[in-house]
């Protein structure tokens, strides 16, 4: 019963929807673009020509690769850290009612809905009066608090939508409490936990605000191009970026192959739809 | 101040006269000297420069013995942090110090504004802890700051024997630090005024020029008061060293109005060079290398260093307290202080080089550089720079706040 | 989601049951759980936000300390300096809000209906550009709409440069700081809102226009009602984050167009004055908690944070 109109309504929407995706990407272009700009003076904002000169040697401004190496251990040991805790905290609001579970869900959500600079700001004025020396560890401590909240959330969803009678099932056979969550819920959260980490690492490396205040004399790949950004930034920093971005890309190919699989098991074993 | 040892002051206030007054006169002094002494090669005052023999004088706080200071050698040197302005060295001359002294140099470019620095490390300097670094460079007030808070520790000058021979003699003894027992100059530059005349239309003379109505918008001044104020300063007439807080906050007033207007469009750090090279601004308070080395990507910018006067500066190597390898330090302020050296730096970074003998090395390798008026100026130039202004803790403070609040945070 | 939402909730009897048989024999589990994360939100959340309320009634000066004065009237002193700023901070947010959903609005609609097997690639290269940092992407859009830059001078070229108004420029304009904002907080609109398109029951709709209600009436007494916790959760994820921004402010603006964020972190790492910025992230703290508690209130916390889970 499609007419005319809903067709031509249905053809603006698209183009609505890929003219938005073209806008979120305008800048993308820019940055993987000028990573080929020949550029001549110090700085990297008209196109003077097409080279590889700073592929083949991306790690040629020194800093920058330290700051990229700092990010990274930094995004992953909080990636770690926050879905170890964030699974536990996931699993207990979801299969148990105790006291203090509304705070907790409460506490949870509060740092997402905090600006980051009250974030960045409340947690130096905290480390500033314990005298606690600014540094790799005081960004990874504030990196964790802010992925903390997206962790739980993301595996308190997996969680949700999974059938209980699986692990009553496991308990039936005798299995218990830990060894039920070890073997069936754990192996069957897996893809929200994978999801989550993504996000924890995405979060973490990309963050600004929140290490300008934390990190003492640690430089982050953001606080690199930021203060880069004051005297040109060099094209090795949209070689960087643009690799970050690839990486992104297999990651992401990854997790959707992880969904996938997951989603066919769900399936298999019975009608549970998976969470994007 | 209990161990001052040019003799005990009579009494607080005589202390204060002479530690606000005193410190001021003496720094103008200085700066004559810097401007008369052309910035030549061979000046006597050379000769006044004796090493260490005098005890750390700097007001109040410091109670360092510097005659003391014995950093043993090391063979190698291992492993030296420092922590420098970005885009403020040639990296290819740090292999050669490694070479030579065994050493490996962790160049961290993290230095980006004077206060921004200090304040992350302030905490960790005043609980006595090691701040991660064997050296950092800070502006001429900001060095006087960590030496008059003991914060920095002092060279041992059997170490450096180049940068005693070497240092210009203009530069040898600033009023924070007499004797150079903390610091060792890096780079120096003029702050004044950069601009397109291509977009301006005509030829600029005074910092008042950027107040042309003509240039609404497109006009951009530094947040560093000192540089900007004092441009203000001697375009109203007024000697920027000797002015008083009052002048200065007038100064900073006048830049507030002229940016609620929109006739400043921002108040910047380096960031004003991308600004000018691409067009974006026509004319800006900006800093002599930044302008020589935005040529490339734009030929037609021209730096005036106005008759009524600009200022300079110098930023200097320091030790800070703490620091693990002071010895290895020493080693590389005495490596970049050979001309050859520093003169890989100076075809850089495009500053005025402390070193002496670099223009000599230059003249016939590149006499364009040689001859370039922001690296080498001449008497005339010379004659229009002055200092920056020393105030007390708190009027630093009151004035760096009105700034804050017209740099529009 | 509503699915498994309803199924679970549906079999809460007996599950439940069983559950609460095993709370009782393990009321020590959960807490063993949730300790160490809530322990870490609590120290390194809870209480650095509620010690800036102690920070800010200090005073002193960074050079000799500051001591605890209970000095209340930080906070009108600094709301009559700064209140600019924060005015400024909410209409920016806001219309930057309102941005966010005139353009993620459709593309989640299309997302969620009508991009059919595309659909995990729409929604990956919506979350794409934010693996690189948002301050490459900031200083992109510099480059970009720099006074010579491309967008001014296809504008030019256009013979569009008129609509610029008097400046002749985007760079450095109100305009430049609200585009900034709605892109880089654009996924947070976006990804919300399809999510709740996407759990809804599109036989509603169907049921509707069957009883010959228009498209646009079943569009605005279903669709939207629906949508309406995406809406919500996209419009506090856009809207709280955007009140402290202050990079595009910074990179794309003028201090006229400077925001609280600006204020607290020159506040907090140049001026170093602790007590001002403390006071004024704590009234930006307020303020945030003010409209969470009002959002609460209308959708329920649960819900709340289930659809920003989105």
């Amino acid at each position: 019963m499609r007419t005319r109109v809903d067709r031509i309504r249905d053809v603006l929407i698209g183009a609505w929807a890929v003219l938005a995706i073209v806008y979120l990407f305008i800048p993308i272009f820019v940055i993987v673009l000028f990573s080929f700009n020949d550029n001549k003076g110090r700085f990297n904002f008209t196109w003077q020509g097409f080279t590889l000169r700073h592929w083949k040697d991306p790690f040629a401004v020194e800093g920058l690769s330290d700051a990229m190496v700092t990010s990274l251990s930094i995004a992953a040991l909080c990636t770690v850290i926050s879905i170890t805790l964030g699974t536990f905290v996931a699993l207990a609001i979801v299969r148990y009612r105790f006291v203090g579970r509304g705070a907790t869900n409460t506490l949870v959500f509060l740092p997402l809905a905090t600006p980051e600079v009250v974030l960045g700001a409340a947690l130096l004025g905290w480390f500033l009066t314990m005298s606690f020396a600014r540094g790799f560890t005081t960004v990874l401590i504030a990196h964790v608090m802010f992925t903390l909240g997206y962790v739980v959330i993301t595996i308190r969803a997996r969680l949700e939508g999974m059938d209980l009678h699986i692990e009553e099932a496991a308990q039936d056979l005798g299995a218990n409490q830990m060894t039920t969550i070890r073997k069936v819920t754990l192996p069957l959260i897996a893809p929200g936990i994978v999801a989550a980490g993504l996000l924890a690492f995405a979060i973490s490396i990309d963050d600004f605000v929140v290490s300008n205040f934390n990190a003492g004399q640690t430089v982050t790949f953001p606080l690199f191009v930021y203060g880069a950004a004051r005297q040109g930034v060099p094209p090795q920093v949209n070689v960087m970026a643009t690799m970050l971005l690839g990486l992104a890309l297999v990651l992401m190919f990854v997790n959707v192959a992880i969904q996938r699989r997951a989603a066919r098991r769900d399936a298999a074993l019975g009608p549970q739809p998976a969470r994007v | 101040m209990t161990s001052d040892p040019t003799g005990t002051p009579k009494s607080m206030i005589e202390f204060l006269d002479r530690l606000i007054a005193g410190e001021r006169v003496s720094r103008r002094s200085a700066l004559r000297r810097f401007a008369a002494a052309g910035l030549t090669v061979g000046g006597s005052s050379a000769l006044l420069a004796a090493c260490g023999g005098v005890k750390g004088t700097n007001e109040g706080k410091t109670t360092v013995d510097v005659t003391k200071v014995d950093h043993p050698t090391k063979d190698p040197v291992g492993k030296v942090v420092i922590s420098n302005w970005p885009l403020y060295i040639d990296k290819k001359v740090i292999p050669g110090w490694e070479k030579k002294v065994g050493g490996k140099l962790d160049y961290i470019e993290d230095y980006n504004d004077n206060e921004e620095f200090y304040a992350k490390v302030r905490q960790e300097l005043e609980a006595g802890q090691p701040i991660g670094r064997d050296m950092v460079i800070p502006t001429d007030w900001m060095a006087a700051r960590w030496i008059s808070r003991g914060f920095s520790e002092p060279i041992d000058k059997d170490n450096v024997p180049n940068c005693t021979a070497n240092v210009l003699p203009a530069l040898k003894s600033p009023a924070f630090d007499k004797n150079r027992d903390f610091t060792v100059p890096w780079q120096s530059g003029i702050t004044a005024v950069g601009y397109n005349p291509k977009l301006t239309g005509r030829k600029l003379e005074s910092v008042n020029d950027l107040f042309d109505p003509k240039f609404k918008g497109r006009v951009t001044f530094l947040t560093e008061w000192r540089d900007s104020a004092g441009l203000v300063l001697l375009a109203m007439g007024k000697d920027p060293v000797t002015a008083t807080k009052d002048d200065y906050l007038a100064a900073i007033d006048k830049m507030g109005e002229e940016s609620a207007k929109g006739q400043i469009r921002r108040f910047t750090g380096n960031d004003y060079a991308k600004d000018l090279a691409s067009g974006n601004i026509w004319a800006c308070i900006a800093w002599s290398g930044d302008i020589v080395q935005l040529q490339p990507d734009n030929p037609h910018l021209e730096f005036l260093v106005p008759e009524q006067g600009a200022m300079t500066w110098s930023d200097n190597m320091m030790i800070p307290k703490g620091a693990e390898n002071p010895y290895g330090a020493e080693t590389w302020m005495n490596y970049v202080y050979q001309p050859p050296v520093a003169a890989k730096i100076t075809e850089y970074v495009n500053y005025f080089c402390p070193v002496k003998g670099v223009k000599e090395l230059l003249i016939d390798k590149s006499p364009d550089l040689a001859n370039n008026q922001l690296i080498f100026p001449d008497e005339q130039t010379l004659s229009r720079l002055n200092g920056y202004p020393a105030f007390s803790e708190a009027d630093d403070r009151e004035i760096t706040a009105a700034m804050q609040k017209v740099t529009g945070a | 989601m509503s699915a498994a939402q309803a199924s679970t909730t549906g079999r809460a009897p007996a599950g439940g049951v069983r559950w609460l048989t095993l709370r009782r024999r393990r009321a020590l589990l959960p807490a063993i759980f949730v300790a160490p994360g809530l322990a870490w939100l609590v120290v390194f959340y809870a209480i650095p936000i509620v010690s800036q309320l102690w920070v800010s009634l200090q005073t002193g000066n960074p050079d000799d300390g500051f001591a605890q004065t209970y000095n209340w009237s930080v906070y009108p002193d600094s709301l009559s300096e700064y209140h600019t700023h924060l005015v400024r901070s909410l209409g920016y947010a806001g219309l930057a809000t309102i941005l966010c959903f005139v353009i993620a609005f459709p593309l989640a609609y299309f997302i969620a209906f009508k991009a059919g097997r595309w659909k995990s690639i729409f929604l990956l290269l919506i979350i794409l550009p934010f693996f690189t940092s948002m301050i490459v992407r900031t200083v992109a859009w510099q480059t970009l709409l720099a006074d010579e830059g491309f967008v001014v001078s296809t504008l030019r070229s256009l013979g569009l440069l008129n609509v610029l108004g008097e400046s002749g420029r985007v760079l450095a304009t109100p305009q430049a700081v609200i585009a900034g904002i709605t892109y880089n907080f654009l996924p947070f609109m976006a990804l919300p809102l399809y999510a709740s398109l996407e759990r809804m029951d599109r036989g509603l709709v169907e049921a509707a226009t069957d009883l010959y209600a228009s498209r646009w009436t079943a569009f605005r007494k279903i669709t939207l009602p629906l949508a309406a916790p995406g809406i919500f959760a996209g419009t506090l994820l856009t809207f709280i984050p955007a009140i402290g921004d202050y990079i595009n402010a910074q990179l794309l603006g003028t201090p006229q167009q400077y925001m609280i964020g600006n204020v607290i972190q020159s506040q907090y790492l140049n001026v170093r004055d602790y007590p001002v910025a403390a006071a004024l992230s704590f009234i930006v703290m307020v303020i945030v908690l003010v409209i969470i508690v009002i959002a609460a209130r209308a959708l329920g916390t649960r819900r709340l944070s289930e659809a920003v889970a989105a």
